[in-house]
C-alpha cells in the first residue's frame, strides 16, 4: 500500500481557519497588495494559535478523543491522542515571532515552531508551549549580532541557555497559565517533557533538541535528520549517565535508573543530573531542493521512518493544494494511528520552498 | 562487671546512625525481615520526618489515597467490598485498590491488596496482586517510629520477584528510586501538615495592655 492512500480528505480543519481561509481568498479577489497580504498572515497567524488554544481546551474539558489540525500557508499541524489515556502534546507555532534587529529586512523570515511531548502530566509541555518561543527571542536579542550574521556556536549558546531558563521555570513551578492538570499547584518532580524547536530563517534552519521527538528535513524527496534522539543507550549518552552516578537498566526499553525511557528531557528535576535539559544544535543551510521540514513526537516516529514520513510529505506536495502542509501532517497522523502508535501524535510540517514569500 | 552486650551497626546504606537504628531495632526484626528466595530481593529504605508521628502516619494509613504522598500515581479507586456492605469506605486488611500510573513509566496499573492496618503500632503493609507491570510478588511494609518528640523515622522495605533478564541491581535500583521519592514526598507532605495544624493550634495573641 502506498503511504499516500493513506485517507486524508476527511482531515478536520479548526473553523477558525476556514473562516481565515474565506478572508483570505476575499482578499485576493479584491487584488489585496502587500500590505493586505501581510494582513491576513498575521490574521491566520493568530485564528490558527487562538483555534489550538480553544481546541485544546475544548478536548481536555471533553476528554474525547479529537484530533487537532492548524491550517496555514507556510506550515501545517496534526495533534491527536492516539492510543494513550491522556493528551500530554503540545504543539507552538510562532511565524515572525521576533523583532528583527536594527538594520535587518522586517520581511526576513525568522519562525519559531517546536512539539512537546509531555509525561507524568501535561503542564511542563503545556508551559513549553507557551513560553519557549519567548525564551528564545530574548536569547536572540541578547546576542549583539543580527540573526543573520550568527555564528552556528552563538546559537548554540542561545539555545542552551533558552533550555535552561525553561527548565528552572517548570522546576520552580511556573505553570503555563491555560493549564488545567490535576496537579493542582504541588509541587511535581516527576512530570516532565522533550522539546524539538526549529528556527526558519531566509538562510537557514536551526534544531534544538532534548529528549527523544525529532526534526527531519525533507530535500529533494530524502530526509535529513536534523535532531538526534535522545535514548539512555545510545552510546554516548550512557557514557554521560554513568560518569555522572546514574545507571541505564533495561525495564520495558532502556530507562534511567529504569525510570524514564528518555536520556534528555525539560523537567524531571529527580532524575537530574542524569537526564539533562542540555539542547543539542544544528544549524543548516538552506537549499533549492528543500520540501519541508518535519518536527514530530515519538508517538510518529516509532512507527513512521524518516524515509516514509518524506515520501508522504511529497506526495501531499505534488497534489498540487496550497495548504500541503496541513495536509501532510493529518496524514501522517492518520498512518501513525493506523500503525496502531501507543502514544500522543503529533506533527508539524513547514513549507521550505523558495519562493514561497507571501 | 557485666559484659555489655555489643549494639550492632546500622545496615549500610540506611543512612541511620547507630543511636538512631538502636531506637527503631525492634521493629526492624519484627516488621522488616524477609525470607529471601533465589530470583527475589527486598530492600529497606528510611526517612527522617520533621514531624510528630501521629502526623505521619496520618498520611501513611491512607490506602484508599496514596496519591497524597505517593508519586507517579494518577488516581486510585478501592473495590467495593462485597462482605460489609454498611461502610463501604472502612479500611480493612483484605482490600483493594486500583492505581492507575502516570505516563512515561514502565507500568500502567497496579491492583493492590491491604495485608497490614495496624494503628496502635503504626504498621502498615501491601501486596501488589496484579496490574501492567513488571513487579511480580511485591510485598511491601512501612513502620512509623518515633524518634523523638518531635522527629519521626519511616521505615519502608519490600520483597519482590527479579523478572527474567533483570539482574538483583536492577529490581533493587528501579524499586528503591520510586519507594525514595515517595518518601521525600511523604516528609514534605507531613511537615506541611504538622505546620499547618500548629499554626491553627496557637493561641491568638493577647491583646495589648491599655495604657495607664
Amino acid at each position: 500500500m502506498s503511504m499516500a492512500e493513506v485517507c486524508c480528505d476527511s482531515a478536520v480543519v479548526v473553523g477558525a481557519e476556514a473562516e481565515a481561509r474565506a478572508r483570505a481568498r476575499a482578499g485576493r479577489r479584491r487584488r489585496a497588495g502587500v500590505e493586505g497580504a501581510g494582513r491576513w498572515n498575521a490574521t491566520a497567524t493568530a485564528a490558527g494559535v487562538a483555534a489550538e488554544e480553544a481546541a485544546t481546551r475544548k478536548r481536555r474539558a471533553s476528554g474525547g478523543e479529537a484530533g487537532l489540525v492548524v491550517v496555514a500557508k507556510r506550515h501545517g499541524a496534526a495533534s491527536v491522542a492516539g492510543r494513550r489515556r491522556e493528551m500530554e502534546d503540545a504543539v507552538s507555532l510562532r511565524e515572525a515571532f521576533a523583532a528583527p534587529a536594527n538594520g535587518e529586512v522586517a520581511a526576513a523570515r525568522c519562525d519559531f515552531y517546536g512539539v512537546f511531548d509531555g509525561h507524568g502530566c501535561s503542564h511542563v509541555a503545556d508551559a513549553c508551549r507557551e513560553r519557549m518561543h519567548e525564551l528564545v527571542a530574548e536569547e536572540m536579542g541578547a546576542g549583539s549580532p543580527a540573526a543573520a550574521a550568527r555564528e552556528p556556536a552563538s546559537w548554540t549558546e542561545t539555545m542552551e541557555r533558552s533550555f535552561a531558563r525553561m527548565d528552572a521555570e517548570v522546576i520552580a513551578g511556573c505553570r503555563a497559565e491555560s493549564g488545567s492538570c490535576r496537579c493542582e499547584g504541588q509541587k511535581c518532580d516527576h512530570v516532565g517533557s522533550t522539546a524539538v524547536v526549529a528556527v526558519v530563517e531566509e538562510s537557514r534552519v536551526v534544531v534544538a533538541n532534548c529528549g527523544d521527538s525529532r526534526a527531519v528535513l525533507c530535500r529533494g524527496g530524502a530526509p535529513v535528520q536534523l535532531s538526534s534522539d535522545h535514548k539512555p543507550d545510545r552510546p554516548d549518552e550512557l557514557e554521560r549517565i554513568e560518569a555522572a552516578g546514574g545507571r541505564v537498566i533495561f525495564w520495558e526499553g532502556a530507562r534511567v535508573l529504569g525510570v524514564l525511557a528518555m536520556s534528555r528531557s525539560i523537567g524531571d528535576a529527580y532524575l537530574k543530573p542524569y537526564v539533562t535539559a542540555v539542547p543539542e544544535v544544528t544549524v543548516t543551510g538552506r537549499s533549492d531542493f528543500d520540501e519541508c521540514l518535519i518536527l514530530a513526537s515519538d508517538g510518529l516516529w516509532d512507527v513512521v521512518s524518516n524515509e516514509a514520513a518524506c515520501e508522504v510529505a511529497q506526495s501531499c506536495l505534488r497534489r498540487g493544494r496550497q495548504r500541503w502542509c496541513a495536509e501532510a501532517a493529518a496524514v501522517l497522523t492518520k498512518l501513525a494511528l493506523a500503525r496502531r502508535s501507543s502514544d500522543n501524535i503529533s506533527v508539524v510540517v513547514v513549507d521550505l520552498r523558495r519562493g514561497n514569500a507571501l | 562487671m557485666e559484659q555489655q552486650e555489643e549494639v550492632p551497626p546500622p545496615p549500610a546504606g540506611l543512612g541511620l546512625t547507630a543511636e538512631e537504628y538502636a531506637q527503631v531495632r525492634a521493629t526492624v526484626e519484627a516488621h522488616h525481615r524477609y525470607a529471601v528466595g533465589p530470583g527475589q530481593c527486598s530492600s529497606l529504605l528510611a526517612q527522617r520526618i520533621h514531624a510528630p508521628p501521629a502526623a505521619v502516619w496520618a498520611v501513611v494509613r491512607r490506602f484508599d489515597c496514596p496519591q497524597v504522598y505517593k508519586h507517579f500515581i494518577r488516581s486510585c479507586v478501592l473495590r467495593p467490598d462485597p462482605h460489609h456492605d454498611d461502610n463501604g469506605n472502612d479500611l480493612r486488611p483484605g482490600r483493594l485498590r486500583e492505581v492507575s500510573v502516570i505516563s512515561g513509566l514502565p507500568a500502567s496499573t497496579s491492583t493492590e491488596r491491604l495485608d497490614l492496618l495496624d494503628d496502635a503500632h503504626r504498621v502498615f503493609g501491601f501486596t501488589i496482586t496484579g496490574g501492567e507491570h513488571r513487579l511480580r510478588n511485591y510485598r511491601s511494609v512501612t513502620t512509623v517510629s518515633q524518634l523523638d518528640e518531635i522527629c519521626t523515622l519511616v521505615l519502608e522495605s519490600y520483597i519482590v520477584d527479579v523478572p527474567d533478564g533483570n539482574t538483583e541491581d536492577d529490581t533493587r535500583l528501579f524499586a528503591d528510586t520510586v519507594i525514595r521519592l515517595n518518601l521525600q514526598k511523604l516528609k514534605s507532605v507531613s511537615e506541611a501538615n504538622a505546620n499547618a495544624a500548629a499554626a491553627a493550634a496557637a493561641p491568638p495573641p493577647p491583646p495589648p495592655a491599655a495604657a495607664e
